[in-house]
């Protein structure tokens, strides 16, 4: 008896370190964010109460509608991109019988880039000079203005985020199959099902679970990208490539309004974890193989 | 038919083929170019002489135009490796309580934990950004630092896998007189070295390569980290697209060189987190 509470106090012991430390990195933090929703403050002096109004004001602020667009405009070019090609890339890696390690890893290793390298990397490959146009140039006598037009430089975002995390979605992906036991494939093949009909009956609602993870992942993504358009695009052109973080961050730090940009960051958090509760329910199915 | 087969594999294996070596072009046109001739960088790929100027400036030259670096990338590794032995070192022995000594409350602070994990992160950079100002920290490397010490992600991780190490080893290391800071690190630490690591990884390469809080709580060019001192001479200087191919390589080079020796904890740690 007297060991167990020796213990109990050293466990707490152990757990009030933690809870010291989150006291000051996690607690106040969260008590200035409540603090600054509803006040209006610069960083200097006091921060005067403001109500609701940070809230109301962002639903009239049209670069708030704008930016709400844009990330509706990204999802819908990179999660199609990305589901179909991690889907294709986990069934080919299940194919595979040679090189399966190495195609995995070239696969892989995109994922391992640094966000601010690969930013620079793709804005010379795809700049009017760069390989992809020079490329296309010599083939088709045209260039296309990858990251200047207003309409195309969302998708060259997403293209070089789908490049990005194929391989590490698929590989959630690949996961999942390998889980599904053979035997299932082999006793629809006796019933006469074809490869098409046991993918769409067999495989692909056998990997819901990694299927619901990968698409929350993609979600959360596109809600907080922030260098790739920071660092190639700056926003534009006409705004089109300004993202929620890039609008929290030049609001607190360029506008050098916190109180407005916190209230930004609650905003987005709600709608990023709605849709990903809209997400569950949509997609999110019990599975269990017997 | 046997014939047809075989054919059809073969073409498989070469598409894949081909699609990989797509994939890691881009990484091969930035090697490869950083070492090309500035007429060369856009004009072919294949280098016909190759040169270390763009090295060479990033390395001397830019000292004149206040971007150091070297010392950037020693930063990086400094901040990174800090960060990472830290959340190691603090994720292992808090985990230690939460997933074997029965206590009071243990249950509300793993939820708590839980619950931490559900906000995202960007929500508090401003917050924070108000803490690390009050606490005069602006400009240092503690503002790198102290915000990623310990994390509540790293802590979940091993506690989870304690759980799964049987009593009996606990016991007998009890039996044989051992204090709670041996059994941690000479029991429990071994027995779950796979998931160590695979928090080691990740951590390192968040904080290698994380962005907008340098950004944002670093203005001094020295004490700048790596991806930070990039995406400036990036603004300024986008022209110079040797250097910053060579700059791109050094900020690339840790990455990879820990993703290749560690493949096979990277493959392991994906197939944990869809779990």
């Amino acid at each position: 008896m007297k060991l167990r509470t020796r213990e109990a106090a050293a466990g707490w012991g152990l757990i009030s370190g933690y809870l010291g430390y989150m006291a000051i990195f996690w607690g106040y933090p969260f008590i200035w964010m409540a603090i600054l929703a509803f006040t209006k403050w610069n960083f200097f002096g006091k921060p005067k109460f403001y109500a609701f109004n940070n809230f109301s004001k962002i639903f009239t602020d049209p670069m708030f509608w704008r930016v709400f667009f844009n990330t509706l405009n990204f999802m819908m070019y990179f999660i199609p991109m990305v589901f179909v090609g991690s889907i294709l890339f986990a069934l080919a890696l299940n194919r595979l019988k040679y090189f399966k390690t190495f195609i995995a890893l070239s696969f892989l290793v995109a994922n391992i880039s640094s966000g601010v390298a690969y930013s620079i990397i793709f804005q010379n490959i795809f700049s009017d000079v760069g390989p992809i146009n020079r490329l296309l140039y010599k083939t088709f006598g045209i260039t296309i203005p990858w990251f200047t037009s207003p309409q195309l430089a969302m998708l060259t975002i997403a293209i070089m985020v789908t490049w990005k995390f194929i391989g590490y979605y698929g590989l959630i992906l690949y996961s999942g199959i390998q889980a599904i036991p053979k035997s299932l494939y082999e006793a629809a093949e006796l019933d006469g099902a074809t490869k098409w009909i046991s993918f769409w009956k067999i495989t692909l609602p056998l990997i819901n679970p990694a299927l619901t993870t990968m698409l929350i992942l993609s979600t959360n993504l596109s809600f907080g990208i922030f260098t790739e358009p920071y660092m190639i695009t700056g926003g534009g052109p006409l705004n089109r490539t300004m993202t929620f973080m890039m609008f929290m961050y030049n609001t607190a730090f360029q506008r050098i309004n916190p109180s407005y940009a916190t209230a930004i960051a609650i905003i987005t958090a709600l709608i990023n974890y709605s849709l990903v509760l809209l997400i569950r329910k949509l997609v999110e199915r019990e599975v269990s193989i017997v | 038919m046997r014939k047809g087969r075989t054919m059809g594999e073969i073409i498989f294996h070469a598409v894949m083929l081909l699609l990989a070596i797509i994939w890691i072009y881009p990484y091969i046109w930035m090697f490869l170019s950083s070492f090309k001739v500035p007429e060369e960088i856009f004009g072919r790929f294949f280098p016909t002489k190759l040169t270390l100027e763009h090295y060479k400036f990033i390395f001397t030259m830019s000292q004149k135009l206040e971007r150091p670096f070297l010392r950037a990338f020693f930063n990086s590794v400094f901040v990174s490796l800090t960060v990472t032995f830290s959340v190691v070192f603090f994720s292992s022995i808090i985990a230690f309580p939460l997933a074997k000594i029965r206590f009071k409350g243990r249950n509300s602070i793993f939820n708590f934990i839980i619950f931490q994990m559900l906000f995202p992160g960007f929500i508090f950079i401003i917050p924070l950004f108000v803490l690390i100002r009050n606490l005069g920290l602006l400009n240092t490397y503690g503002a790198m630092i102290l915000p990623y010490l310990i994390s509540a992600w790293g802590v979940f991780m091993i506690t989870q896998s304690y759980k799964s190490i049987p009593n009996d080893y606990i016991e007998a290391a009890k039996i044989d007189g051992a204090g709670l800071f041996w059994i941690i690190f000479k029991v429990m630490i071994p027995l779950v070295r796979g998931t160590v690591s695979i928090v080691g990884l990740f951590t390192f390469i968040g904080i290698w390569d994380n962005f907008m809080w340098p950004l944002i709580v670093i203005k001094d060019y020295n004490k700048m980290p790596l991806s930070v001192l990039l995406a400036t001479f990036n603004h300024e200087y986008a022209s110079y697209v040797g250097p910053l191919l060579a700059g791109s390589v050094l900020q690339t080079i840790p990455m990879i060189a820990i993703f290749i020796i560690f493949r096979n904890q990277f493959l392991k740690g994906i197939s944990m987190s869809f779990k």
